[in-house]
């Protein structure tokens, strides 16, 4: 078996790790890294729950070895937050109650960033179209998808006061 | 856990050389989307799989009225090009936004079926497929690539290195039907690529998955309507022949019957948008 040491950027800090054959992201965050916020939903690549960016981009750490992300920056949840407070993002589900059980909710978060980084202003089409991989069985999307639109509204405020 | 070795090897000549070399063999990914599943379930499990993300095959190149793309192109980076649009439209309706920035180009043809439009919208482009062994390469037609239900001329050193598409001269249109407007596994799809003289077809490809053990074309269809144009009753009678032409199957989207009954009904869909 021949174990590898793999570095990558993991929420702006460089790391190294050292992983058996074809590790899933998934595993190595939640189990070795203790970076828990990224869920285990179905293994399959179908719920969305496991959702991180790398480099900018959505991608399903269940799926991805992780010597796939060599050199690469990934973005979990954790990675939001800065000094312990909330990202805009994640204080706009919070505030407007976008979850009930949250199991969703850092896939549906990390999807919401990663659009609002392509798409400052989306409309209902596009942020519907950008979380149809995430599932969610108990809100019934609308407050998600309007917690998108509030995330937008509020970040693009910030922006134009800056 | 029982694999041994995740090989990511960094050419493609590096590649077929390691599989020339393996007498089991690898199991070969690329983005992972369709063969990590199975293995996360214990599925399937390999000893050695061969990671081909690494080895130079993510590009898109114009060349010689072709749109050369490499095996590894993401579903993405398709659906971002504008050479050819119907490809771009294929490729945005594959999966999710996630699985679309991990899936490639050369794994759709992998994809049991429901799974493979994008290697339909290809097959009616006429595309082709270069297949690269140690030994050297070789170009298969998409026709000529499936043999069965998940089966292909693949041989077990041989992958495919990437696919020539013919710069489309006529009108091309795509159709994908599921149960969902997204995300969703086809009932049936359809792609499309016309020429016509005046109002008379004088070339047609009819392409369809979601029908049959892997995408095929609808050739008899196709011959029916060349020299006629496309109206109403052309149309119709088309999408009865390509119904008798597709072999279609059961599975939790669909019956056998639901989705031979929609063949004509989506090919008529299609044809309309690019009725003159």
């Amino acid at each position: 078996m021949s174990v590898r040491i793999v570095n990558f950027t993991l929420n702006d800090k460089n790391i190294d790790v050292m992983v058996q054959p074809l590790t899933t992201l998934q595993s190595l965050l939640r189990e070795d890294l203790k970076y828990t916020a990224t869920k285990t939903g179905c293994k399959q690549g179908a719920c969305g729950s496991c959702t991180v960016l790398v480099d900018g981009e959505p991608m399903l750490s269940c799926l991805l070895p992780v010597e796939d992300v060599a050199g690469k920056e990934i973005l979990t949840l954790e990675g939001l937050t800065e000094n312990g407070d909330l990202h805009p993002i994640q204080e706009t589900f919070f505030e407007t109650f976008a979850m009930q059980c949250g199991y969703c909710t850092p896939g549906m978060i990390m999807v919401s960033k990663a659009l609002l980084d392509h798409i400052p202003e989306p409309n209902r089409d596009e942020i519907v179209e950008a979380l149809t991989g995430n599932y969610c069985r108990c809100t019934g999307y609308e407050p998600i998808i309007r917690a998108v639109e509030e995330s937008a509204r509020r970040l693009n405020i910030a922006a134009s006061t800056e | 856990m029982s694999i041994q070795e995740y090989y990511r090897p960094q050419s493609i000549d590096e590649a077929t050389g390691l599989l020339a070399e393996q007498a089991q063999g690898s199991l070969i990914i690329a983005g992972g989307t369709l063969a990590m599943p199975l293995i996360n379930d214990g599925v399937s499990m390999p000893n050695q799989v061969l990671g081909l993300k690494a080895a130079g095959l993510d590009y898109i190149k114009e060349q010689d009225g072709f749109l050369v793309i490499g095996a590894t192109t993401t579903l993405s980076q398709m659906a971002g090009q504008e050479k050819i649009p119907m490809l771009a439209e294929a490729a945005l309706g594959v999966g999710s936004w996630a699985i679309r920035n991990m899936a490639t180009v050369g794994g759709n043809f992998f994809a049991p079926p429901p799974g493979g439009d994008f290697a339909a919208a290809l097959l009616a482009l006429d595309s082709k497929l270069i297949l690269q062994g140690k030994q050297g390469q070789r170009s298969v037609p998409i026709t000529d690539f499936f043999t069965g239900f998940m089966t292909n001329v693949l041989n077990h050193e041989e992958i495919i290195k990437e696919i020539q598409v013919p710069i489309p001269a006529g009108t091309t249109a795509f159709s994908k039907f599921g149960r969902r407007h997204s995300n969703t596994p086809s009932v049936v799809a359809i792609a499309v690529n016309f020429e016509f003289d005046a109002e008379v077809i004088t070339k047609a490809r009819i392409a369809l998955n979601g029908v049959g053990p892997y995408p095929f074309r609808a050739e008899k269809a196709e011959e029916f309507l060349i020299g006629k144009s496309l109206e109403k009753q052309s149309i119709e009678e088309a999408g009865e022949i390509a119904a008798t032409e597709c072999s279609p199957f059961t599975d939790p989207i669909a019956s056998e019957w639901y989705r031979r009954k929609m063949v004509p009904v989506i090919l008529g869909r299609t044809l309309d948008k690019i009725r003159k």
